[in-house]
């Protein structure tokens, strides 16, 4: 595992933050991402992130 | 053998877990009160007849940012006087009897709000918050919120009690951070707050008793807001506090410069008050250039906030240094993130620093009235004093609890999971108000959505607003439970000892390097005098000259649309009053 749980918790409120504000940011630009859309690029981002994660021998730092 | 506070100070500990509890009773009654409203005006799910919303609203404002968070501070400040004075209070009666009278003035106000749930009482108080005229609550609520701000006064006269007494003892020594960071809020509040006791006791209350019948609303809105900025600096410097001697701390490291967070306190002394007005840009009755000099002297408050950031930072990269942290940005990695403490605070100083540049919008005399009196306002508020405060004095408590205690933190993991909760919870709720403001939605009704009228949604659609504003406050409602359900089982989890002990270490710039200056407190008080004289007297003489210190013959606004005779009557009549 490459990231301690806390972490990883860490990592996914950031992400999810990161989209929610991201969607409002792009409408300014006249990019607008549907709903759907949304939830489906935080569930593959979320899941991508967990596979790094999980998927891997090396042991987290403890730092 | 530990070393934290209760071992040092059992009695103050005591005082300070009592104003704790009270703290956080009101933040639990408040976290309910918002829920309801979340999932109310959002149409999602509806406990509670639309009348009654005005009074949940009325006791999430007062249960939330008046009781929660001056306990919460008057716990935190016991606790920083004490502990950097090494010193207790002068007289440990006088301590408990401020406390006592909070909390008599909450118990008043509070009846004041609930009974409004009942018709069995004729009482109520569905004013909200500000309670501007010519809304009329209760006199029992006016009564209630007096006690309590004296109470505040005569916490802030025990301490500098305290003070003065160490001085005594240690002429000529620089004032301990903490304790400066103290007396200055209380200093303040001293001349921030005299503006809504003047309101209350000179206007209000004799006109809820019925001994004046009308009342003048712009010389009390006015009056109000003299008072209603700087509170905010009241709830957001104890957070401040936490951030400058705790984070540091949290860190590994010490704070960056004891000097720059002195300059940063007297800066609030100077330009928190003088700036009310910009809280009144659409109001009539006051000319345009005293809503400019105030949307300037708003601008200038940017300054200590930047510094804040400037100097927090600084100290928590120090800490991530001290600890192996390496490179431009890979230090962040080394900070302690798995510390529900240190990371609820960090991330409340993110959200703050976001919902700083949004009260820019707020503060801009022009663009406010693109968001004035709209749902971005409410956004702003809680990004501010919904998080930068209320997720700062959580995190702060996974520290601070165990030291007033003397019991280990119960569920670390849950407690990081909690503030990650709430910001995740906010982020949803407050974009969702963001945007629902900018494309018009109205704050503070139950109704927001009008018969025969869309509004325009940039991105999305008004049901995901909703739906992400109720979802969001389903999660802040959690998050807020798991906090007190966490607070409840550290209380009881007695043989057990806190982890860490209660040090503060030295900042890295100590007070020696400042000027002496910087402990001159008369003098910033003369000066915060000044300006609050210079931003005022013309604008109140103005507002007095035209309306008449008791109003253009202004009745009060009845609470309950039921008792109103001919609501289209008393409507014109105070149209006209504001008007005229």
């Amino acid at each position: 595992m490459r990231l301690t749980f806390p972490r990883l918790l860490l990592l996914v409120a950031l992400l999810i933050v990161i989209l929610v504000e991201l969607r409002t940011v792009l409408a300014f630009f006249e990019i607008e991402l549907p709903f759907a859309a949304t939830i489906a690029i935080g569930i593959v981002g979320i899941v991508a992130l967990l596979l790094w994660a999980f998927l891997s021998n090396d042991a987290p730092s403890e730092r | 053998m530990s070393n934290t506070f209760v071992d040092a100070f059992p009695k103050q500990a005591r005082l300070i877990r009592q104003a704790f509890l009270t703290s956080f009773v009101a933040l639990g009654v408040g976290a309910l009160f918002g829920l309801i409203q979340a999932l109310h005006r959002t149409d999602i799910f509806r406990p509670i007849e639309s009348t009654t919303y005005y009074t949940v609203l009325t006791g999430h404002g007062v249960f939330l940012v008046i009781s929660f968070t001056i306990f919460f501070l008057v716990g935190v400040y016991q606790w920083a006087v004490t502990e950097s004075l090494e010193r207790e209070p002068v007289d440990m009666r006088f301590t408990w009897g401020w406390y006592g009278l909070m909390v008599l003035g909450t118990l008043l106000a509070a009846f004041a709000i609930l009974a409004g749930f009942t018709d069995a009482i004729d009482v109520s108080a569905d004013v909200l918050f500000t309670f501007y005229a010519p809304l009329q609550g209760h006199p029992l609520f006016y009564i209630g919120l007096v006690v309590f701000v004296v109470g505040t006064w005569l916490a802030g006269a025990d301490w500098f009690r305290t003070w003065w007494a160490w001085k005594g003892d240690n002429p000529g020594k620089r004032i301990p951070l903490p304790t400066f960071m103290v007396l200055t809020t209380m200093i303040m509040w001293y001349i921030s707050s005299i503006g809504v006791a003047v309101a209350i006791l000179a206007f209000i209350l004799p006109w809820s008793i019925g001994l004046v019948e009308s009342i003048n609303p712009t010389l009390t809105r006015t009056l109000f807001w003299y008072f209603g900025h700087p509170v905010v600096y009241f709830w957001l410097l104890p957070a401040y506090l936490l951030w400058y001697i705790l984070l540091p701390k949290l860190s590994g490291g010490r704070l960056f410069s004891d000097p720059l967070a002195r300059v940063v306190f007297i800066l609030f002394i100077l330009l928190s008050t003088p700036v009310g007005i910009h809280h009144q840009y659409l109001d009539p009755g006051i000319a345009e250039g005293f809503k400019f000099i105030a949307m300037t002297n708003t601008m200038f408050l940017l300054l200590p906030s930047l510094l804040t950031a400037f100097t927090v930072v600084a100290s928590m990269e120090h800490g991530a240094r001290q600890r192996g942290g390496e490179g431009y940005f890979g230090w962040l990695k080394s900070l302690p993130w798995r510390e529900p403490a240190f990371t609820g605070m960090a991330l409340a100083g993110l959200v703050f620093a976001f919902g700083g540049f949004t009260g820019i919008v707020n503060a801009g005399m022009n663009i406010n009235y693109l968001v004035h009196n709209s749902l971005w306002v409410p956004g702003h508020i809680h990004t501010q004093v919904g998080t930068a405060v209320a997720l700062t004095f959580m995190a702060g408590s996974y520290w601070l609890v165990p030291q007033l205690t003397g019991n280990r933190l119960v569920g670390r993991s849950v407690a990081l999971f909690q503030v990650l909760l709430w910001f995740v919870g906010i982020i949803f709720m407050t974009n969702s108000m963001y945007r629902g403001g900018l494309i018009g939605m109205p704050r503070r009704t139950a109704e927001p959505q009008y018969d025969g009228f869309d509004f325009e949604v940039a991105a999305g659609s008004v049901g995901e607003l909703n739906a992400q504003l109720a979802l969001g406050g389903v999660l802040l409602f959690l998050s807020t439970m798991l906090f007190l359900a966490l607070m409840l089982l550290t209380l009881f989890n007695h043989d057990s000892e806190p982890i860490d002990e209660r040090s503060i270490p030295r900042p890295l710039s100590g007070p020696e390097d400042s000027p002496p200056v910087l402990d001159n407190l008369k003098l910033w008080v003369a000066i915060a005098a000044v300006l609050v004289v210079l931003a005022y007297s013309i604008p109140l003489a103005s507002i007095v000259s035209r309306g008449g210190l008791f109003g253009p013959d202004v009745s009060p606004f009845p609470v309950f649309i039921e008792s109103i005779g001919d609501a289209r009557f008393v409507l014109e009549s105070i149209l006209a009053g504001i008007t005229r």
